[in-house]
């Protein structure tokens, strides 16, 4: 009973996936609600990383003023605010997603500042003396150099994101997504759901990463030679 | 002749660690308009720094410099730079280097590559305007550098130690591009070595600089044709003379 | 749906200051909970390095093993932490020992594959020039190999300690039997809408969590700068 067969756990997947269908299948709302928080939630991530990470990169001043909180915060796991996020913003959709665009937040502003902070000065130089103005230095340099470091970073949110929000689920959904499910199985000792959900996550996980980080980066860094930095 | 930069009474410090220490010690010096200018001198003497401070990268610590009579301030497209490593952006094509300049100085992006085009030509690099830098040799990547400086026509064009890091063959056969593509271009170019046998083959006029704290030692006139040779007596005889004043100032540097 | 945060639960840095010391000096419950948090911490992730090391020290000088072992362990490796706490909830129990195992997982594979992938990279002449010498296999390990890639070991350890505290502090918050511990403390303070509680222990998980990893990081600078010359520049 605690470790079903495979085929017990497939079997169960299928039922989830039938359940409730004409109207709605039950695993796909499951699904889809997760998913729509994660978009949500890594699309916010994403850019105010991105954003802030190149401000601070830029800036020594923001950079040593902010990099004290970045430190400290980024060991807390999303799911240890969850309890505080949920007084603040309640059950649901809100809590969840700021969690996930939280953790998606930290990695990219992480990697993005370091990157930014390695440009080669030499290209600096170069673009000036070529008569970039500052504004166009930062975009035609800056930030295609830190690119490398971004995809990192990016890959590093996703991940993050995508379990945080999972993990999130587990005590702040009260209905819908895939960590609901995970969640409530555990709780009711309904082993083959438990297992079902989870590899559900993995695949979508192994699915997202190949997909969207993976082709990017075949198209840009991957192209340009430049080397993924860990 | 005609002179295109007035270096006057520089003077440059730098503090590390607390020391300052004096990198150009009041330097006066013309370079002449379209010659081939090569500073040359033992290591620390100051000549990159020179070279930057014309580039507008560093400024002097007292003292000015005059490009066509006007006060350099800042890096800007009046003057080209080639780095010893390239610093070709890894994220554009040949041809999208080459162009950089021209873009952001007032060619649209169709003018500026035709106008690349031709600068690609000038080095000898057609067949490889769609390719990434990553994949081109030393050689030809310095090559690129140096369109990419060229392409928008700059006054002068800067350059600092740009075959430094090519292997010895590789070398050789850049000096002799860099003739041809001179002479055709018709530029202003002051090169930084501290090979000698480069800089009598490339220069019309040697600034022969001394150990820290950098002062002009002395300047040489090379009165030699163009396609030289690398064993002919007058070429062995300039680079014996420059080697005699070089050796007393390298001799400091060991001490 | 309210979308906006009740400003009454945004304590001011007063009240947490109050709280901190209501917690860690008055009553005391606060160490209890960091505690109970360090020795699970400290039971899995040493159980995690002594084992780590070895079957990497192993894989990297064993071609058979690795072969046979490096499929599972490539796959189980991409399993995220948060996905086996479930599992190990419903085979485990809901106490220690589920916290445990999560915190040993979670650093297990870092540190194993650093130390691996650290021997594996050490300079092969740097070997043969120590075979020449007339070193025999533990020898050459503990003088050549183990110093060799002692920073890639630390590396592996640094990350390990990162995952181990995130892997505690989510497993303490999901095992319900846990009644001690930061993450226990931060979600019991729920049901008492105590958002000065929740500040502190989050706090306190922030920046323990810092500390674990400055002391890595300090180890590693220190064994690479200072004493063999290797610089870790960015």
């Amino acid at each position: 009973m605690l470790f079903p067969a495979p085929t017990q756990t497939v079997i169960k997947l299928v039922n989830l996936f039938k359940k409730g269908l004409p109207v709605r299948s039950e695993l796909i709302t499951h699904i889809l609600s997760t998913l729509k928080r994660l978009t949500l939630g890594f699309l916010l991530g994403v850019t105010s990383g991105i954003l802030f990470g190149t401000m601070m990169g830029l800036s020594n001043l923001m950079y040593y003023f902010f990099n004290p909180f970045i430190s400290i915060l980024m060991p807390i796991p999303g799911i240890a605010l969850a309890p505080l996020f949920i007084i603040w913003f309640g059950f649901g959709d809100p809590t969840i997603i700021t969690l996930g665009a939280l953790s998606t937040f930290f990695p990219i502003v992480y990697s993005t500042s370091a990157g930014i902070r390695s440009v080669d000065r030499q290209m600096i130089r170069a673009a000036q003396t070529m008569g970039a103005n500052p504004l166009q230095i930062i975009y035609e340099v800056y930030i295609p150099w830190s690119a490398a470091y971004i995809f990192n970073g990016v890959k590093l949110g996703l991940a993050r994101g995508w379990m945080t929000i999972i993990a999130v689920e587990f005590v702040a959904a009260s209905n819908w997504g895939l960590g609901y499910m995970i969640w409530n199985a555990t709780e009711y000792l309904q082993a083959d759901t438990v297992y079902g959900g989870i590899l559900v996550m993995i695949l979508i996980f192994i699915l997202l990463e190949k997909t969207l980080v993976s082709g990017l980066e075949q198209k840009t860094v991957a192209k340009w030679g430049m080397i993924t930095q860990k | 002749m005609e002179k295109i930069i007035e270096i006057k009474n520089v003077y440059k410090t730098f503090t590390e660690n607390g020391k300052e220490l004096v990198a150009i010690d009041h330097v006066d010096l013309e370079i002449p308009r379209n010659q081939f200018t090569v500073l040359i001198g033992p290591s620390g003497c100051g000549k990159t720094t020179l070279l930057n401070m014309i580039a507008g990268f560093e400024k002097p610590t007292s003292g000015e410099i005059l490009l066509k009579n006007k006060p350099v301030q800042q890096p800007g497209p009046d003057r080209g730079y080639v780095f010893q490593d390239y610093a070709l952006f890894p994220w554009q094509t040949v041809i999208g280097n080459v162009a950089f300049g021209l873009r952001h100085n007032g060619f649209s992006k169709e003018e500026a590559e035709k106008k690349a085009w031709e600068y690609i030509d000038l080095v000898n690099l057609r067949g490889f305007e769609d390719a990434y830098p990553h994949i081109l040799s030393g050689g030809m990547k310095q090559r690129v550098a140096i369109a990419r400086a060229l392409a928008y026509d700059p006054d002068v064009l800067l350059m600092d130690e740009p075959f430094g890091a090519l292997d010895a063959q590789t070398r050789k056969h850049m000096q002799k591009e860099l003739v041809n593509i001179i002479q055709k271009a018709k530029k202003t170019v002051v090169f930084v070595t501290h090979s000698v046998i480069e800089a009598v083959y490339l220069a019309d006029l040697v600034v022969v600089m001394t150990a820290r704290p950098g002062k002009v030692k002395g300047t040489i006139k090379i009165n030699l044709p163009r396609n030289r040779s690398y064993v002919e007596n007058d070429y062995l005889h300039y680079r014996e003379q420059i080697l005699d004043i070089l050796e007393e100032e390298v001799e400091k540097g060991f001490v | 749906m309210k979308g906006y945060i009740n400003l009454q639960s945004l304590p001011a840095p007063s009240t947490l200051v109050d709280k901190f010391w209501q917690l860690a000096v008055i009553n005391g419950s606060l160490w209890k909970h960091f505690f109970n948090s360090l020795y699970r911490l400290i039971i899995g992730y040493t159980l995690a390095a002594v084992i780590g090391t070895l079957t990497g020290a192993l894989l990297a000088q064993n071609e058979t093993l690795k072969t046979i072992f490096e499929p599972t362990f490539n796959i189980l490796m991409s399993v995220p932490t948060i996905a086996w706490i479930p599992i190990f909830l419903i085979t485990l129990g809901l106490g220690d020992k589920t916290v445990i195992t999560a915190i040993f997982l979670s650093s297990y594979f870092s540190i194993m594959y650093n130390t691996m992938r650290g021997i594996e990279m050490v300079d092969k002449s740097i070997v043969r020039a120590a075979r020449m010498m007339g070193l025999n296999r533990l020898e050459l390990f503990f003088n050549v190999l183990l110093p060799a890639s002692l920073v890639s070991i630390i590396n592996g350890f640094r990350l390990a300690i990162g995952y181990a505290w995130r892997a505690l502090v989510g497993g303490e918050l999901l095992a319900a039997l846990i009644v001690w511990g930061l993450g226990k403390m931060v979600y019991q303070a729920r049901y008492f809408n105590d958002a000065a509680v929740m500040l502190v222990g989050l706090l306190v998980i922030g920046f323990t969590g810092f500390c674990l990893d400055q002391i890595f990081l300090i180890t590693i600078e220190k064994n690479t700068v200072e004493k063999w010359g290797m610089s870790q520049k960015k």
